[in-house]
């Protein structure tokens, strides 16, 4: 079923933070390295894939990157930044990050793929990556794309989409990566093919020319060959092991004893340097850089929460402790956000933990928590007070309203907390119970929720429950509404989304959507369509209350469909338009309801070149669905209809038979009705009348058995058959239904010789067509349709009567006989500019012999998509092979 | 040594692991590496433990990593 893809798998990546995209500044006083520029400058200019920087912490990958940049920027000015983190291993959130770095340089660039990207379900990565790689291949200038810290990474998902990359990497693309660890991508065969550049520890590590010239000339220590030697040996090499000797050695009154001392010593680098460099410092700088330490990032205002009653303004020591060069890493160009080189951090948090008491670390955890809420950033206050161990503190944050539950990285993090929590804990905190029930449905797991919910209902349920209790028990009535859709379970969701409905708070809108979105499912699930109606009027009104776009979207499409279904035609075309404008410039897939239910309108209009454009835009979106969804099938047999009724019977015939074809292999079997529908009026309108009506009866389709039995001239028993049907759709309400059996009945009646009782019947479908301006619907039945309604405007005389001019207009809009012959040379005529650009190019690759697979890794397409395109050329030229269709393409002249 | 290493029974499940680090380590990194003890040998040290089996040792290389510590070896051993 639909609505479940759409409504509940609801977790989008989260906003972007700039600081990750901030290319470092080279730092001040570094050693210059010509030779390792003019390796990665010779790597770039002869057009290899990647570069890998492969080292140990502290070897100045990132230094040496900036560096680069900063000396090539004349040569490469397109350069694209990107540190990572342990949560861009989530391969959505890692591909929207890459975009946005990209975006730094080439402001528009993956564009739709971002937009994509922000739907609850986005559609599957390779073809994201695909769209995008499809981009950057017509980029006019060459880019550099930097990804620092990537060993950070541990899912396979990242790794393999970076694979992909290289593996149709555009030549206007180059690829850096840095790492503590090679990336697990086919290196060695990269290297075999030459197109690896490769910086690794033996290539980084300072010699001894270069240890002397940063202790020397760059920290200006003065030291003799023979101290430089001792220190590039006892650090070999390391850069980060000569930086903190460098800073040890700065104003020591004899180092030629600090370095007789440390070179003698065994104990490890960094545990001697780092006690050397601490103890140098002032005692409020010490304090500020171990209380600090605990921060991922930090700015003034938040250290000075951190540290309660600082000694100085902590911006001022910031800045001091740049200047003194202690590792601290600014994040953008206002020296607002700063955080510490990785290694040093790491260390100081080390002897974080020793120096304070579980209880002083809990403290400083909450204070820091306390500064994020201040600044309104939930999530890290969050993310804080979970470290602190704070439950209540924790709890009350996951409620805030600016949290962002709804985003996959926040879900997931909460997700882990609440499973990292003991049973007893939960069940003390029946709202931590229903969170994690509600947030595993969040994230598309239905195992273990019906237990969870259990559990806090039988804290809840007193006989008396406070107002809190309430919501919570609406809450979980909510999330069983949301359980009963997985199993296609209306009457359950009626129930639970009712009870939801009186339990919630009124203020609680994002339940109360929810609550209501399932109601309108089911109602209509359930065919109860003036109850979805209103049940989707309302949810519109709780988005627009919340102001929540992508909920406004998911009821104002319903409302559409709803509207539809009542032959409210100008209503629903008003709404589905209103849906595109909710979209802006970027349509998700989602906009695929109501773009087809204005190619659906137009048609009924008789307006078939807005019809055919909408429904193209929709099988478009359509595509990009997961392929598990089945949308795609109504706009291919939305599309087949169209040929229909421009008279291209074939064309129409040969989409439905492969729509049918993959309709069954992808085992969609609840479209079936839906193509054996429009398959019955391609049957009529190739004479084979008992075909259609065999057909329509193994698909229990009355409308469509009723038009095969009027094609073979037995009107009565056709009669036999609305007439039931008629008051079955009238006693459920059901207008469009009941609009289509009285035209049908009134034709039949007409065909039996029972004229007035058929001018009877087709008065009132007029009266019911006339306010939505139903053209198509009464054009389509043919001939005798067109008989009856001129018997009918003729049994009106002159007297003034409103569905007088509608009558008129249906009787202009049926095409005479001659001009089927004009539509005929009409459409040979657009064969021409019939193929797209796109489609004209396969079949040029066709025509030289390569099969749909070879296509698609030349265009960088997906083989599904090859296909898709494949078919539209064989039906658009009206062939049934690839042989057949270049031949014909070759006879239009569309190619040599 | 080689006889304990004879895979008479399931050898995965009594194999720990003694990782060697160079340059002495103070004793406060025992509980940041998750526990291991540490010894001093000659210019390095030994990390070891009951609990040091495959699966922690792939933790603790990590923070190995992360440290700048230099790996020397890593040595299969019998838990006893």
């Amino acid at each position: 079923m639909f609505f479940l893809d759409i409504t509940y798998n609801y977790s989008m990546p989260a906003p972007i933070l700039a600081t990750k995209l901030y290319l470092p500044p080279p730092r001040p006083g570094l050693v210059s390295r010509p030779h390792l520029v003019a390796h990665l400058n010779e790597g770039l200019a002869s057009g290899r894939k990647l570069t890998l920087i492969s080292a140990s912490a502290g070897f100045g990958k990132t230094t040496m990157l900036s560096e680069w940049i900063s000396l090539s920027n004349i040569l490469h000015p397109r350069v694209a930044w990107l540190s990572l983190d342990e949560a861009d291993s989530d391969p959505l959130r890692f591909l929207g990050y890459l975009i946005a770095a990209l975006q730094t340089v080439q402001p528009e660039l993956g564009q739709p793929v971002l937009a994509a990207l922000q739907t609850p379900q986005p559609p599957p990565v390779a073809g994201l990556l695909t769209g995008l790689l499809n981009e950057i291949a017509n980029l006019p200038k060459k880019l550099i794309l930097i990804l620092d810290d990537y060993h950070v990474i541990n899912t396979r998902g990242v790794d393999d989409l970076l694979d992909f990359l290289l593996d149709h990497l555009p030549p206007q693309m180059h690829l850096v990566i840095a790492s503590r660890e090679d990336p697990d991508l086919p290196l060695a065969r990269l290297r075999a093919r030459g197109q690896l550049t490769e910086l690794r520890t033996a290539d980084l590590r300072f010699i001894p020319a270069e240890a002397a010239e940063f202790l020397n000339r760059v920290v200006g220590l003065n030291l003799s060959e023979a101290e430089v030697a001792a220190l590039e040996v006892r650090t070999e090499g390391w850069i980060a092991g000569l930086q903190l000797a460098a800073l040890s050695l700065q104003g020591q009154a004899d180092p030629a004893s600090f370095i007789q001392s440390f070179t003698g010593s065994h104990r490890f680098v960094l545990d001697y340097l780092m006690e050397e460099v601490l103890h140098r410092q002032p005692p409020h700088l010490q304090n500020f850089l171990l209380r600090t330490s605990s921060l991922d990032r930090m700015c003034g205002p938040l250290c000075d929460a951190v540290l309660g009653n600082p000694f100085q303004p902590s911006i001022f020591t910031l800045e001091s402790l740049e200047r003194a060069n202690l590792f601290l890493v600014p994040l953008d160009d206002e020296r607002r956000w700063y955080r510490y080189h990785h290694l040093f951090g790491e260390l100081l948090r080390k002897r974080l933990g020793q120096s304070l008491t579980p209880g002083e670390m809990d403290e400083l955890h909450i204070r820091t928590s306390a500064w994020y809420e201040q600044n309104d950033l939930p999530f890290d206050a969050f993310r804080h007070a979970a470290a602190a161990n704070n439950i209540a503190r924790a709890e009350r944050l996951i409620g805030h309203p600016a949290i962002g539950l709804h985003f996959r990285s926040v879900a997931l993090a909460i997700l882990e907390w609440l499973a990292s929590l003991p049973q007893a804990v939960l069940e003390a905190h029946p709202r931590l119970l229903v969170r994690s029930a509600t947030l595993l449905l969040v994230a598309g797991q239905t195992t273990g929720v019906e237990a969870k919910l259990q559990a806090a209902e039988a804290i809840l349920q007193t006989p008396e429950p406070d107002a809190q209790s309430r919501d919570l028990l609406g809450q979980v009535a909510c999330a069983r509404a949301t359980l009963a859709l997985t199993r296609y379970d209306p009457a359950t969701m009626i129930v639970q989304a009712r009870r939801a409905m009186e339990l919630l708070s009124p203020e609680n809108l994002p339940f109360r959507f929810t609550a209501n979105w399932a109601l309108a499912s089911a109602y209509l699930f359930q065919g109860e369509r003036a109850a979805a109606l209103r049940a989707s009027q309302a949810g519109i009104a709780i988005s627009e209350q919340s102001g929540d776009t992508f909920s406004r979207i998911l009821a104002t499409s319903t409302l559409g469909q709803a509207q539809e279904l009542e032959n409210q035609l100008i209503a629903a075309a008003e709404t589905y338009r209103s849906v595109l404008t909710l979209f802006g410039d970027y349509p998700q897939p989602n906009a695929e309801e109501a773009l087809l239910g204005l190619a659906r309108i137009h048609y009924e209009w008789d307006d078939l070149e807005a019809a055919e454009t909408y429904a193209q835009r929709a099988l478009h979106m359509a595509r990009q669905y997961d392929r598990a969804i089945d949308r795609f099938i109504l706009s291919e047999v939305f599309l087949a209809q169209l040929k229909l009724a421009r008279g291209e019977v074939e064309a129409a015939a040969a989409m439905l038979a492969q729509t049918e074809q993959t309709a069954r292999q992808k085992n969609f079997i609840l479209r079936l009705p839906e193509i054996a529908a429009a398959q019955v009026l391609v049957l009529l309108k190739q004479g084979n009348a008992p075909a259609a009506a065999d057909l329509a009866r193994r698909f229990d389709l009355p409308l469509g058995q009723a038009r095969a039995l009027l094609a073979t001239g037995a009107p009565a028993a056709a009669l036999a058959l609305l007439e039931p049907y008629r008051q079955q759709v009238e006693a459920k309400a059901w207008q469009d239904e009941r609009l289509k059996a009285l035209a049908l009945q009134a034709l039949a009646r007409y065909q039996n010789g029972e004229k007035a009782p058929a001018l009877q019947a087709l008065g009132e479908a007029l009266a019911l067509a006339e306010p939505g301006g139903f053209i198509r619907l009464f054009v389509d039945e043919g001939e005798n349709m067109r008989l009856l309604i001129a018997d009918f405007r003729a049994s009106m005389g002159k007297s003034p009567h409103n569905l007088l001019a509608y009558a008129d207009k249906l009787l202009a809009a049926f095409s005479p006989p001659a001009q089927s012959a004009i539509s005929g040379e009409r459409s040979s005529h657009q064969k021409s500019e019939i193929l797209s650009p796109r489609e004209l190019e396969i079949l040029r690759i066709i025509a030289d012999g390569l099969t749909n697979e070879q296509v698609a890794n030349r265009l960088y397409l997906s083989l599904y998509t090859v296909k898709a395109h494949v078919r539209n050329i064989f039906a658009k030229l009206e062939t049934a092979n690839r042989t057949q269709a270049v031949a014909r393409a070759r006879e239009l002249g569309l190619m040599q | 040594m080689a006889d304990d290493l004879t895979p008479t029974t399931d050898p995965t499940e009594l194999l720990i692991y003694q990782v060697r680090i160079k340059g002495h380590l103070d004793a406060d990194w025992a509980d940041w590496l998750g526990g291991p003890t540490l010894t001093l040998d000659e210019g390095d040290t030994l990390l070891t433990g009951p609990k040091l089996d495959q699966a922690a040792l792939h933790g603790l290389l990590k923070k190995v990593r992360d440290a700048g510590l230099t790996l020397i070896s890593i040595t299969p051993t019998r838990k006893d």
